[in-house]
């Protein structure tokens, strides 16, 4: 902790603490009134800050009205929050170029501008670092964010006026400005001047080249004074106690229902929220596909698009399903994925809903103090409270180029592709990762490996959509580029000394081939194996000749059955469950691998306990629209997960009911 | 004998980029009740005009070339509403000879603002307008093409955005599914960080209902959207109708039957709202106006 002496800072020489920061080879972003509103803008002279303004906010409201005083910072809360300039709302990733079979892919990104904040408050400081960790849980941390805010210095300023929307205290984040929560400078404005109190040795180097006097103890007084009086005015509108566990018990009440009727999916309050990082990769490419783009721009879970995977289906269709969506994660499975509230308490999300909704009333409403704690549809764990995880170390994500040495035609519409990578890292990749697989100028899906070899990979690939169908198009001799592995692995290990059930249905065979792989590459580890193949209709079929071979050992049983076929197919016609619904085996030495359609995992998983195999040991992997792959786009959040980053593999114990529940 | 549908596999294959394929997509661009503004959007896309009508063959464009076509199409551009029993017949015949029919502009995928005359007595009307409407043959509702045959997609906005045309050719001739979101204009508002008129001004503004595509053009001028998008996917309407019309005891709820009245009035979820408010105000525009010289 930086102990720095209290300075005062008279009003008539704001202009110099602006020429310090400038002098320290910084642009000032700070407050400044436009249209209608305070945003958040750079500034050259501190006649830009909005000296005399003040704001009134209320559900879907925002007026600025000037009051004649000459206090700068007693605005209220601004539309922009600072995720503008840390967390842009476009941010170029890649760019890439295909000519004829040949592919190459580079990053690319500006370092980022040194950038002074002037008038962080403290729901804002924190809602900085919340977002940082957010940026950085995943296996790698986003470069783009780290720079930008290791680039910034904040001047903290402390709240001396409250609005009718803020809930800081509520949700513990202000309205002091504590030392050692990210400010550089902390000041607290008074009628004459402004209290200073530096927070890091950048801070304490500005407060030297201003060369300021100590604070009395009479303006040092008043200062806290007038802060108290906003903690008081604020009160405690929000019981944040037992908060997010009231909500996940909620996740079924009619409120929600409600709620969609006022609510108009516009986004706007994720896109106000200082926290909210979700975003969307977009492509753009030149006429003749050669040269693309990809960059990244916020988007939202209130957005159908958001939730769309490949098909048009989406896992939230309804407003519902996404209010929802946004109120829990905000409240409560921000907790398991960051250790803390992702809601700082701002207000802005009040302010500028259109239809002035106000989180409030509607927590208030769906997770009352006094509800009585229904079933939860997950396990909490980790339980609210607990120490957060380290930030994951910041480093690009790197392409890897791959080149299609083999392409084998499974299905109608699926192939298999053998690709030769030179990156150590994907070839040693674990049964059930994935990569992202990328044709310049297509869209980037996950795709899982189907095979794990020394010198590459297998990857199966569906047609379901134009950029599946490219890759499905490659020929021997084409190029592609790959990012990964990524992903929780299913876990072999955990299966030693058990006996091994594996269900695969349709395409779910793919990410399971490297299970059988390292199954029979150590088949002396395991107890029985077996193995329970499911399709459509005979021609769904994956690896039909393979896995044939494998029919014909001894040390596996193998088992096939399709939903419909004609009279040349003289196997079993059903479900894939009843392979083994009339079998004997004992359950509860099992350790299940089950990949397959959504509806069939469900099945599956319901027909494994019947024959006794835990919960614990069941294990799916999981399809959802993943964008980035690392956790830091959002898309593919499952209740508390994030598919891409938490899975795709889960046990049926981890999931709980999420795996059954609609529109999550 | 009518044409049918173009046989023309490998000029459209997903996935595939154009330039590996046989030959250039047949284009066609045609209008019905319209202004010709949303075909006029093609020519303003200058830098690339030229690189794109190398890369397609647009055998059927009045406003650019006088080249006639009789079909089939790869790709037919269709711009404005259904109007006339004589535009009913031809917009089918043109999709049995099309591929892929695209609907361009807010006549053609809403209506218009020409369809604000389903609403009222269409004889009286037609009798407003021409000085001898027995010789004036129209049907009593302006309405969208998709009323009248498949579309297989839409390009909104009044006129369209050439951003959009773009990003639809550049995919189709690269082989890739178009970006066209189908979100509220608000995402466009936020990211650009323009200040919500609606919640800073209390200027109506039909943003949050309003598919995006424009950039959010209106409010970086500081205007309320009007809609010219039409609506977004689950377009919340009659909550966004009854917010305006709150009581806030200042005397100036917004008039929100003529707000939603615009451009794209006769899509359902704006026609709702039209509708439980009686249709759509009654101006001078419509009444009898002999000219006097």
């Amino acid at each position: 902790m930086v102990t720095a002496a209290t300075r005062f800072l008279a009003r008539a020489d704001l202009d110099r603490l602006l020429g310090a920061l400038a002098a320290d080879g910084r642009r000032v972003v700070g407050p400044t009134v436009a249209d209608g509103a305070v945003v958040y803008d750079e500034l050259e002279d501190p006649a830009q800050l909005p000296i005399g303004w003040t704001s009134e906010t209320g559900p879907g409201s925002y007026r600025v009205a000037a009051d004649g005083a000459g206090r700068a910072f007693d605005y209220g809360m601004p539309l922009t929050s600072w995720k503008r300039f840390t967390h842009p709302s476009v941010v170029p990733l890649s760019r890439s170029r295909r000519e004829g079979n040949l592919v190459s892919v580079a990053p690319v990104g500006d370092s980022p501008p040194k950038l002074a904040f002037l008038g962080v408050r403290a729901c804002e400081l924190a809602a900085l670092r919340i977002q940082e960790r957010a940026m950085r849980a995943g296996p790698v941390g986003d470069p783009d964010h780290v720079a930008r805010r290791e680039a910034a210095l904040v001047v903290a300023v402390e709240c001396m006026t409250a609005q009718s929307t803020c809930f800081c205290t509520s949700m513990g984040t202000g309205p002091e400005v504590v030392p050692d929560t990210g400010a550089d400078l902390i000041l607290s404005e008074l009628d004459d001047g402004f209290i200073v109190r530096s927070g890091s040795p950048a801070g304490e180097a500005i407060v030297g080249l201003l060369d300021l006097p100590l604070a009395t103890s009479d303006q040092a007084r008043l200062a806290t004074d007038q802060v108290a009086a906003v903690r008081t005015a604020i009160g405690d509108p929000v019981a944040t106690d037992g908060l997010p566990e009231r909500l996940r018990a909620a996740l079924d009440h009619p409120r929600w229902a409600d709620v969609a009727e006022r609510c108009l999916a516009c986004a706007n309050c994720t896109l106000v929220c200082p926290t909210c990082f979700c975003t969307s990769v977009v492509v753009a490419s030149d006429l003749d596909g050669r040269e693309a783009r990809t960059e990244r721009s916020w988007d939202s879970c209130f957005s159908a698009g958001f939730g769309r995977v490949a098909g048009d289906a989406s896992f939230r269709p309804k407003v519902k399903d996404r209010y929802r969506q946004w109120l829990t994660h905000k409240f409560s499975t921000w907790w398991d994925q960051f250790g803390s509230s992702g809601c700082v308490g701002c207000g802005r999300c009040i302010a500028w809903c259109p239809v002035g909704i106000d989180v409030r009333e509607e927590l208030a409403a769906i997770a009352p103090v006094d509800a009585t704690a229904g079933p939860v549809p997950w396990p909490m764990s980790p339980p609210p409270g607990r120490a957060p995880a380290p930030l994951a170390t910041v480093m690009p994500a790197p392409h890897a180029l791959a080149g299609v040495s083999q392409v084998s035609r499974e299905t109608a519409d699926t192939v298999t592709l053998r690709l030769d990578v030179a990156d150590p890292a994907i070839c040693a990749a674990r049964p059930g990762q994935f990569v992202m697989a990328e044709i310049p100028a297509f869209a980037v899906p996950p795709i899982s490996i189907s095979r794990i070899r020394p010198d590459g990979i297998d990857l199966t690939i569906r047609a379901a959509g134009p950029a599946t169908q490219a890759l499905t198009n490659l020929s021997v001799g084409a190029e592609l580029a790959l990012r990964g592995p990524y992903g929780r692995p299913w876990p072999v290990d955990a299966a030693q000394d058990h006996d091994v059930v594996i269900v695969a249905g349709g395409i779910g065979l793919a990410p399971l081939r490297p299970v059988i792989d390292a199954v029979l590459a150590d088949r002396g580890r395991f107890g029985a194996v077996r193995l329970y193949l499911g399709a459509r209709t005979p021609r769904d079929r994956l690896y039909v000749a393979e896995m044939a071979a494998l029919g014909g050992r001894v040390d596996l049983e193998v088992a096939e059955i399709v939903d419909r076929a004609g009279p040349d197919w003289l196997g079993r016609v059903g479900i894939v469950t009843q392979l083994f619904d009339q079998t004997t085996w004992d359950g509860s030495t099992v350790t299940a691998f089950v990949c397959g359609p959504d509806r069939m995992m469900q099945a599956t998983a319901a027909a494994l306990e019947r024959r006794g195999v835990a919960p614990a040991s069941t294990w799916l992997t999981l399809e959802r629209n993943m964008a980035c792959g690392v956790g830091t786009c959002g898309r593919c959040q499952l209740g508390p997960f994030f598919v891409c980053r938490d899975g795709p593999v889960f046990s049926v114990a981890e999931l709980g009911t999420a795996l059954v529940r609609e529109g999550l | 004998m009518v044409a049918g549908p173009t046989p023309n596999p490998t000029a459209l294959v997903p996935g595939r980029p154009r330039a590996e394929t046989a030959r250039r997509p047949r284009i066609g661009v045609v209008k019905f009740a319209s202004c010709d503004g949303c075909q006029l959007t093609l020519l303003d896309l200058e830098d690339e005009l030229l690189t794109i009508a190398e890369r397609v063959d647009l055998v059927e464009f009045a406003e650019a070339t006088s080249r006639r076509s009789a079909g089939p199409f790869d790709i037919l551009f269709v711009e404005g509403s259904i109007s006339t029993p004589e535009q009913a017949d031809e917009i089918a015949r043109l999709r049995a000879m099309s591929h892929r029919l695209v609907t361009i502009g807010a006549c053609a995928t809403a209506g218009g603002i020409q369809a604000i005359r389903n609403w009222l007595d269409h004889d009286a009307i037609r009798a407003a307008v021409y000085p001898r409407p027995e010789y004036v043959e129209s049907l009593a509702e302006a309405r969208p093409v998709a009323d009248f045959v498949a579309v297989d997609d839409e390009l909104r906005g009044c006129p369209i955005s050439p951003a959009q045309l773009r990003e639809y050719l550049v995919a189709l001739v690269t082989g890739r599914r178009p970006q066209l979101p189908d979100e509220a204009v608000c995402l466009e508002c936020k990211r650009r960080g323009i200040v919500c008129v609606a919640v800073a001004q209390d200027i109506p503004c039909l943003g949050p209902v309003t598919r995006t595509g424009c950039s959010a053009l209106c409010p970086a001028y500081g205007r309320g959207c009007y809609g010219c998008f039409g609506p977004r996917e689950s377009a919340n309407t009659r909550s966004l109708a009854a917010w305006f019309e709150r009581d806030e005891g200042d005397g100036d709820e917004a008039d929100v039957g003529r707000l939603f009245a615009g451009f794209t009035a006769w899509s359902p979820p704006f026609r709702a709202v039209i509708d439980a408010r009686g249709g759509p105000p009654r101006g001078v525009a419509m009444e009898r106006t002999e000219p006097d010289a």
